[in-house]
């Protein structure tokens, strides 16, 4: 009987397991989580630390999904490392296990920038439920707090503190927040929401000290003013666990590298998530789009792989979406250009007295990337036309009107054959 | 598993499928009082044009529905028995990835309300209330089977 082992439990390794099982009902399967909770919704512990969402809606699938799909879970086990040649991983309690096929799906880790202070109690990451639960306990006796980067995790963090009635600065290095996900002016409207609704964003300056004896107290600015907060979130990014497979023949840049089948260099062993850099479809080459669909996808095929099946895995690309104050934004592609780089054309539509913003950007003709403010109901279309290449030269005066959507597309896709319509 | 499909050349775009549509969701059911209600009960499909022809855009209940891996919030799940993709509305967080992952756009946001909404072929009832809203026989009910021989 073979043995399947999948290092981690969050979206990439349940929906590899998954795949496998409805597959194959004999194999065995492990999952192996450094974590001591089963499989959770990652992306809902700010609405979990919000209050919005109660820990019972936390988990991903219910606790007896294991057992059902007879599926091995071990939790509180951190891997070491992987040793290709003999087929087997080592924990760091020692323990070997054998497996005929691998997959690496180890998520990544919350970077914490170097500087005085920033070890100190009261300082935390925001990416597992442990983070979440302790920062929680901590509420108390918190009243004001300093989220470090404007990025998804810190903006998410701030709206929880917010939500819990504590005072919270957001201070963020670059000149605007979101800059993985949005252009200027989208994110300048994103900043007026969150600003209108109690959450002050500090741009343009970075932390450079936690101060305070034993307990917090600040944090001072590069700039040498002080903020005062005696808790601290960290959402400076994260980067991929690969340091089990550092010592090892398996290849990696950010992360694990992942060819078209998202197998690693080494046949058996599998990568995808967080952990994973695959061939990003947007931007032509290899790159880490650490995203819960991009997980979900790349977990499902690796394990339809793992199983037998040869399933081609066309590249990730980055996509994103988030509401804030019923303000919703997404984010397709390559949502930037350089100033005047005229390989570019992009279609633009703002009025910012109502919220709403959309840009388009295309490439000979192709679109690559879509930033949508406000209005978001054609976002999933706009995806299809990044996934497929689809060429939309027809298209260009239809696509920022109203009530652009499926129909103008029917025709260019690749559909085998339309269903619905007869 | 009975499905709907859509006769484009019949399809007038008159929308009294929409219409329709928002009042069967709404809370009181009726067009009179639903234009009322706080949260304002949004149409699941939507008639849009292309080229002179008329297309009732809604969810189609895909078998491998791209929305169900996308919920980062496990509130879409693909029931196989029924054949349809159920939403558990206590679950949702109104993040909107369902939206942002339909490749025919047919998961719409109700912003105000937190809560995409999709068709859901009027699940309590004996078919699904556009069926018969229809003035020109535009919307087929029927089973699967039969319509993809």
């Amino acid at each position: 009987m073979k043995q399947f082992i999948i290092i981690g439990n969050s979206a990439a390794g349940i929906a590899c397991a998954e795949a496998i099982r409805q597959r194959d009902k004999e194999s065995k399967i492990v999952v192996i989580s450094d974590e001591d909770y089963p499989s959770y919704c990652r992306c809902l512990i700010s609405y979990y630390l919000a209050g919005d969402v109660k820990e019972d809606k936390i988990l991903y699938r219910p606790e007896s999904f294991y057992k059902e799909n007879n599926i091995e879970l071990l939790l509180n086990k951190k891997v070491s490392r992987v040793d290709p040649k003999k087929n087997h991983i080592i924990c760091e309690d020692k323990t070997q296990l054998s497996y005929d096929s691998l997959l690496i799906a180890t998520g990544s880790t919350p970077k914490f920038p170097q500087m005085s202070g920033i070890k100190k109690r009261g300082v935390f990451g925001f990416r597992t439920i442990k983070d979440t639960k302790e920062i929680e306990g901590l509420l108390p006796v918190t009243k004001t707090a300093c989220v470090l980067g404007g990025g998804l995790i810190g903006l998410k963090a701030a709206y929880a503190l917010s939500k819990r009635k504590i005072e919270v600065k957001v201070i963020v290095k670059s000149k605007q927040v979101l800059s993985q996900m949005l252009d200027f002016e989208a994110a300048s409207m994103l900043q007026k929401k969150l600003q209108e609704n109690g959450i002050e964003i500090i741009l343009g300056q970075d932390a450079a000290e936690v101060i305070g004896n034993g307990d917090i107290k600040a944090v001072k600015l590069d700039s040498g003013k002080a903020i005062g907060a005696s808790l601290i979130i960290v959402g400076k990014g994260v980067e991929p666990n690969i340091d089990l497979i550092k010592d090892t023949e398996i290849k990696f840049n950010e992360g694990v590298i992942a060819n078209n089948f998202l197998q690693t260099n080494i046949p058996n062993i599998y990568t995808a998530g967080d952990v994973c850099e695959s061939f990003d479809m947007t931007q032509g080459k290899h790159t880490v789009n650490a995203l819960w669909p991009v997980a979900i996808e790349q977990g499902k095929i690796a394990g339809c792989n793992i199983a037998g099946d040869n399933l081609n895995y066309d590249g990730s690309l980055a996509m994103n979406s988030i509401e804030f104050f019923g303000l919703p934004f997404i984010s397709l592609g390559i949502y930037r250009t350089q100033a005047g780089d005229s390989s570019f054309e992009e279609l633009k539509l703002m009025d910012p007295k109502i919220n709403l913003y959309k840009k388009l950007i295309l490439k000979d003709n192709v679109l690559i990337g879509a930033i949508l403010v406000g209005d978001i109901k054609q976002s999933g279309i706009f995806l299809r036309l990044i996934r497929e290449r689809i060429k939309v030269s027809s298209l260009k005066d239809r696509l920022l009107q109203e009530n652009f959507g499926y129909p103008d597309i029917i025709d260019l896709i690749k559909e085998e054959k339309e269903k619905i319509y007869v | 598993m009975k499905q709907l499909y859509y006769d484009v050349k019949k399809c007038l775009g008159c929308k009294s499928c929409e219409i329709t549509c928002s009042v069967a969701h709404s809370l009181t059911g009726e067009l009179f009082k639903a234009i009322n209600e706080e949260i304002l009960s949004l149409p699941r499909k939507k008639v849009l044009s292309s080229q002179g022809k008329n297309y009732p855009v809604s969810c189609r209940h895909c078998k491998d529905p791209k929305c169900v891996d996308a919920c980062m919030a496990a509130a879409l799940v693909f029931d196989q028995a029924k054949g349809m993709v159920m939403h558990d509305e206590t679950r949702c967080v109104g993040c909107w990835m369902c939206v942002m992952a339909c490749p025919y756009g047919a998961v719409r946001p109700n912003i105000k309300a937190k809560i995409p909404v999709r068709c859901d072929k009027c699940k309590d009832k004996d078919e699904p209330a556009c069926v018969k809203a229809c003035p020109t026989g535009a919307i087929v009910w029927q089973e699967e089977i039969l319509i993809e021989k």
